[in-house]
């Protein structure tokens, strides 16, 4: 089944508990780059607000984006990835329906978290160009939304995969590895929110 | 080497093998060689310095090369010998192996020491360097000159002659000068290749760097960052004269002005 | 082979039926076409003729040849198999190995890491050409001052392509070929952990060189390599080229990453403790440890320098408030790791051989390892000494000047670890031992030229100039390509089962390394002289030193052509090679030629660490067959054309 997979050695049986290892610890490395990148763009965020060159971080006269909004969708994240992490501990009791139900609910979080953060970015009382603050914030709610993608693939997988009963409770190590990385895109979305909740940029321009 | 015996006795006995002597003196001809090397050759392509700043670049190129020689004299001279001395001949593998050398803790040490050494003369020599230039930068009667880049010409203004503009920098002998650097378009980089200075121009910020040019002449002022198709044209020269024949070209300047 | 299960198991279907089995990479240039088409009619028609317009349309059209590619070698099918709940069988898994297929595995999405390392020499190769060329049209235009043999945007254009082909091509010369093949043999494993995974690394550059190549038709990269805000905001669509194939192989390395990591980490055999690891493998997971992290942040620039393009946002731009020191510090906080990602495999190779060609064991392990990790550690704290003179922060250039010669005390070690090796040993100077000694020369003046750069009084004299050019080829090249090359003339016979001709390896070896020094010390006198980087004609007063410069670099032009000859020729006519020409310890010399699909009949149990001349008895060992003793090339090369195992091509 999923062992020989995930196994290099084709036809080799190994046990489900080192291939589970194995899989956990590369989507860690995987984690580890995908947070770089989110720590790049946080920082590029928080370094631009520090320059504010030539005094166009926010330029004169522009409008900011409600802080409230990013939170909001950060929760929802949050939620999603808890709710997930319910089906997660049900199927390493042996109980494949709440991991089934889980991952619908989840699934259906995501896809209200993806309308809700299309509807941030058209809402937006801003256009990219208007300045770096504009930009920064269109890029990370972009980064987020390919998040949501990515997240909504797994949760389509493991909603189906569970609903045709290939995960127990000694064979469901893919469960938790998509439970980590859930979290981490909930946990990048509440960093995401935490950073872009602080505007005003402590330099003078120019 | 026996461990028994005193640290004295060990490196006499160790001296005396064969191979150590030839790779010791072999160490000590390139070290030579090499010193010649780093005591004529970096100064004389870099050319005769036109402030200090640049003496101070030139003096630490050669200390640096002085130092280095005997490091890569070692490296050449163990490398040189092993195809000498230790040298397995023809392309048939070799009938046996060499000692089970794993390390020498000594050695080890020795090498590390040494080598961290070299690195916190490097360190120190460089720091204080950089004080003393930016003690120089930052005299409080130091003109000023603005330096703007653009996609491909250096142009300079000066602020406290009269916003004179010119695209040939003008600078009098023996004073100390403060370049406030910016860019109009992409970075470029404001490089007085004699003077040894340099500093980017940014756009939307400025930069500034300093320097007191103690030699008459006529020296290259070069774009030092790729800034566009035309980049290897984007020179022009700094004149360094006399303080009176920089008040008159000032003089001239303003009067072509206006 | 007869203990594998061949049943489908669980009774569940296999995935994608036969689709697996269609695809090629003949089908992966179609899908690419196909979508790439689409996606730039469908642009063209929606895009607004403003300012982005031909950028947006440029991006689009490339993302979808990467897409269509992807999708036509077969990428999507284990992921979309995956969430329909239809799981590969042992048959698939064999079949994805390439198992029967015969030379046409190495044209698919085949998961053998044989076969991977193969393609990824392949493909280095092919990025060394190409990049070789541009260099040698670069060296030829700077023959004499205005020589009017490329016109400046030629010239601008053609420097930025070969700087990103080489360091590409770079990057993923050691840890490709001989991480992919070699390192799993090495460590007594069947395979990498994630072979699917590794597949698609590959796949992804080769879908990203004819968007990296396509640069010279959209009016080329003309900001060289390093891509600088915001003449990279003005640039032409080149431009999208560049930074779209960052972004694609930025994701290819930390999947790659990932994969080698955890492989080394989960898959060593059973004994193999980390005292008993040979150096090659810390060395080349200290490099795709550094890429992990360090790559994103070059992915990151990239994006933000697409968004700025395509959409016109403010990154970079200073009157929107943007910084091009954002960009400068994105960049370098990749750029510094980046260069030991290449160096440190190259060396590490170069360490593992040399303890062969020595008949002794390597020289205080202990020190080797702290050295890898010494360097790796304080790579990623010096970015900024290529900042110095960007006025970001002049405050800090202390502090990185601090961190910068910091390094040549772990890169000091590597040196003694080598010279250690040497020391008294049986040198055997076949063609991989010279170049340890090839690189010894180099690798010492790079790293003291760099010991002048790091010094930041120095370097406000220094930077932007071809002393920079000289320094950094003297390491990245003279150091890391010969290590490279090295490894290839050491590994060459395990990879292809015959012997890399010597004669013609001797040739290009002299003519390589003396045509590099005469190249790279007249381009160091120049610089000295006051000649900036990347300038397509010079002051007359420097005609000399380019001139010569020239001349060597025909001689490096000359001397890869025998190399690559060398290669060709060996690779299909070459003796054929016994399971252990060296006379080496490490487990990839105990599987026979050509390597099994399975690699280990039994996965080995280590016992020892595989530096034990001169402690274990000395078996002699016939060592490569001499050329007079050849047998007839003809024999062994076609019976094995549709072999069933292993590597041979």
């Amino acid at each position: 089944m999923s062992t020989t997979t995930a196994a290099p050695t084709a036809g080799h049986h190994e046990d489900v508990d080192t291939v589970g290892r194995r899989w956990r610890l590369g989507v860690g490395f995987i984690i580890v780059a995908d947070a770089s990148f989110v720590a790049a763009m946080l920082f590029s965020y928080r370094y631009l607000r520090g320059l504010n060159t030539e005094g166009a971080w926010v330029p004169h006269g522009s409008a900011t984006a409600p802080v409230w909004s990013s939170w909001v969708l950060a929760a929802g994240l949050v939620i999603s990835a808890v709710v997930f992490r319910w089906g997660e501990k049900g199927i390493r009791d042996g109980d494949s329906g709440r991991l089934v139900l889980a991952s619908a609910v989840g699934v259906l979080l995501l896809l209200v978290v993806g309308v809700g953060q299309v509807v941030q970015i058209a809402s937006f009382p801003f256009a990219i160009a208007t300045g770096a603050y504009a930009s920064s914030m269109y890029l990370l709610a972009g980064a987020n939304l390919f998040h949501l993608g990515l997240t909504l693939f797994l949760g389509l997988a493991m909603w189906n995969r569970a609903r045709l009963g290939r995960y127990s409770a000694t064979e469901n190590w893919q469960v938790g590895i998509v439970w980590l990385w859930w979290a981490w895109i909930a946990l990048a979305a509440v960093f995401s929110a935490l950073t872009t909740s602080f505007i005003a940029s402590p330099a003078v321009g120019g | 080497m026996s461990e028994t015996e005193p640290v004295t006795v060990q490196i006499r006995t160790w001296w005396q093998r064969v191979e150590i002597k030839r790779i010791v003196w072999t160490w000590l001809g390139l070290t030579v060689l090499l010193t010649i090397f780093a005591l004529t050759v970096p100064t004389r392509l870099m050319g005769p310095p036109a402030s200090p700043t640049m003496r101070a670049v030139e003096s630490t190129m050669t200390v640096f090369s002085v130092a280095a020689s005997a490091v890569m004299a070692l490296v050449l001279a163990i490398a040189v010998y092993s195809l000498i001395g230790w040298r397995s001949r023809g392309s048939e593998p070799p009938i046996g192996d060499g000692p089970p050398i794993r390390g020498n803790g000594r050695v080890t040490v020795a090498w590390i020491a040494v080598s961290t050494g070299l690195t916190m003369f490097a360190l120190i020599w460089g720091l204080g360097e950089m004080q003393s230039l930016s003690a120089d930068a930052s005299t409080p009667n130091a003109m000023v000159v603005n330096v703007t880049g653009q996609q491909w010409v250096w142009t300079f203004s000066y602020p406290q002659n009269g916003n004179v503009e010119s695209e040939q920098l003008y600078l009098p002998v023996n004073r100390p000068v403060v370049f406030h650097v910016t860019s109009k378009d992409v970075i470029h980089s404001f490089w007085v290749v004699q003077m040894g200075i340099k500093i980017d121009a940014n756009p939307g910020e400025v930069t500034k760097t300093g320097v007191v040019p103690d030699r008459l002449g006529t020296f290259d002022v070069r774009c030092a960052e790729l800034c566009g198709l035309l980049h290897a044209h984007m020179e022009t020269q700094a004149h360094v004269v006399s303080s009176s024949n920089f008040a008159a070209w000032i003089t001239a300047q303003e009067r072509r002005a206006s | 082979m007869s203990t594998l299960n061949t049943e489908p198991l669980l009774g569940i279907p296999a995935a994608g039926g036969g689709l697996m089995r269609r695809l090629n990479v003949v089908t992966a240039a179609g899908g690419g076409l196909v979508l790439a088409l689409v996606g730039w009619a469908i642009a063209r028609h929606f895009m607004l003729a403003d300012d982005f317009g031909p950028d947006q349309v440029t991006v689009i059209t490339m993302v979808c040849w990467a897409v269509g590619f992807m999708a036509g070698i077969g990428a999507f099918n284990g992921p979309i198999g995956w969430l329909r709940g239809r799981d590969l069988t042992s048959e698939d898994e064999l079949f994805l190995a390439g198992k029967d297929q015969g030379i046409r595995r190495y044209f698919r999405f085949t998961t053998d890491h044989k076969v991977v390392g193969i393609q990824y020499l392949v493909l280095t190769m092919v990025l060394f050409g190409v990049g070789g060329a541009m260099a040698m049209l670069i060296r030829t235009n700077l023959i004499s001052p205005n020589s009017n043999f490329l016109s400046p945007q030629q010239y601008n254009a053609i420097v930025g392509l070969h700087g990103l082909i080489m360091v590409i091509a770079t990057i993923i010369m050691v840890t490709g070929p001989f991480g992919n093949f070699i390192m799993p043999l090495m460590i007594g494993a069947r395979d990498m952990a994630f072979p699917r995974l590794n597949a698609l690394s590959l796949w992804m550059i080769v879908a990203a060189v004819p968007i990296l190549l396509s640069a010279t038709f959209l009016g080329g990269i003309p900001t060289g390599w390093s891509g600088y805000a915001p003449l990279a905001d003005q640039a032409p669509p080149g431009m999208d080229a560049f930074l779209m194939t960052i972004i694609i192989f930025a994701i290819s390395s930390a999947v790659a990453g990932a994969n080698i990591t955890t492989t080394v980490l989960t898959m060593r055999a059973r004994g193999m403790t980390w005292n008993r690891t040979p150096i090659f493998i810390y060395g080349v997971v200290a490099s795709v440890g550094l890429a992990i992290p360090a790559f994103p942040m070059f992915m990151a620039s990239q994006v933000l320098l697409g968004l700025d393009r395509t959409m016109g946002a403010r990154f970079y731009i200073a009157s929107g408030g943007g910084s091009p020191w954002l960009y400068a510090n994105l960049f370098w906080l990749m750029g510094h790791p980046e260069v030991y990602v290449i160096l440190i495999p190259a060396i590490a190779a170069l360490m593992e051989l040399t303890a062969v060609f020595s008949r002794k064991p390597l020289f205080s392990f202990n020190t080797a390892v702290l050295g890898i990790v010494g360097i790796s550690v304080l790579s990623v704290m010096v970015w900024a000494h290529h900042m110095y003179v960007s006025g970001w922060a002049p405050n800090l250039n202390g502090a990185f000047m601090l961190t910068t010669e910091m390094i040549s005390i772990p890169t000091g070690m590597l040196f003694l670890v080598i010279l250690g090796t040497i020391w008294r040993g049986r040198i055997w100077t076949r063609l991989p031992m010279m170049s340890t000694y090839a690189m010894l020369w180099n690798f010492i003046i790079g790293g003291i030229t760099g010991l002048y750069l790091s010094d930041v009084p120095v370097d406000y004299a220094l930077h932007g100039s071809m002393f920079v050019t000289a320094h950094f080829h003297y390491t990245l090249m003279g150091a890391g390509l010969t290590g490279a090359i090295g490894a290839l003339a050491y590994w060459f016979p395990k990879m292809t089962g015959r012997m890399l001709d010597e004669r013609f390896g001797f040739i290009s070896f002299w003519l390589v390394q003396i045509g590099f020094n005469v190249t790279f010390m007249g381009m160091f006198a120049v610089g000295l002289a006051g000649q900036p980087r990347r300038v397509y004609t010079y002051d007359n007063l420097l005609a000399t030193g380019n001139f010569v410069s020239t001349m060597g670099a025909y001689a490096i032009g000359i001397g890869m052509l025998f190399l690559l000859y060398a290669v060709f020729s060996s690779w299909r006519h070459g003796e054929l090679a016994p399971s252990n020409p060296w006379g080496s310890k490490t487990l990839e010399w105990t599987v026979p030629n050509p390597v099994p699909l399975e690699n280990f009949e039994v996965l080995p149990v280590v016992t020892s660490d595989a530096y034990g001349y001169g402690e274990e008895p000395f078996e002699p060992f016939e060592g490569p067959p001499r050329p007079d003793k050849l047998e007839p090339a003809h024999v062994g090369s076609s019976a094995d054309e549709d072999s069933t195992e292993g590597a041979r091509p």
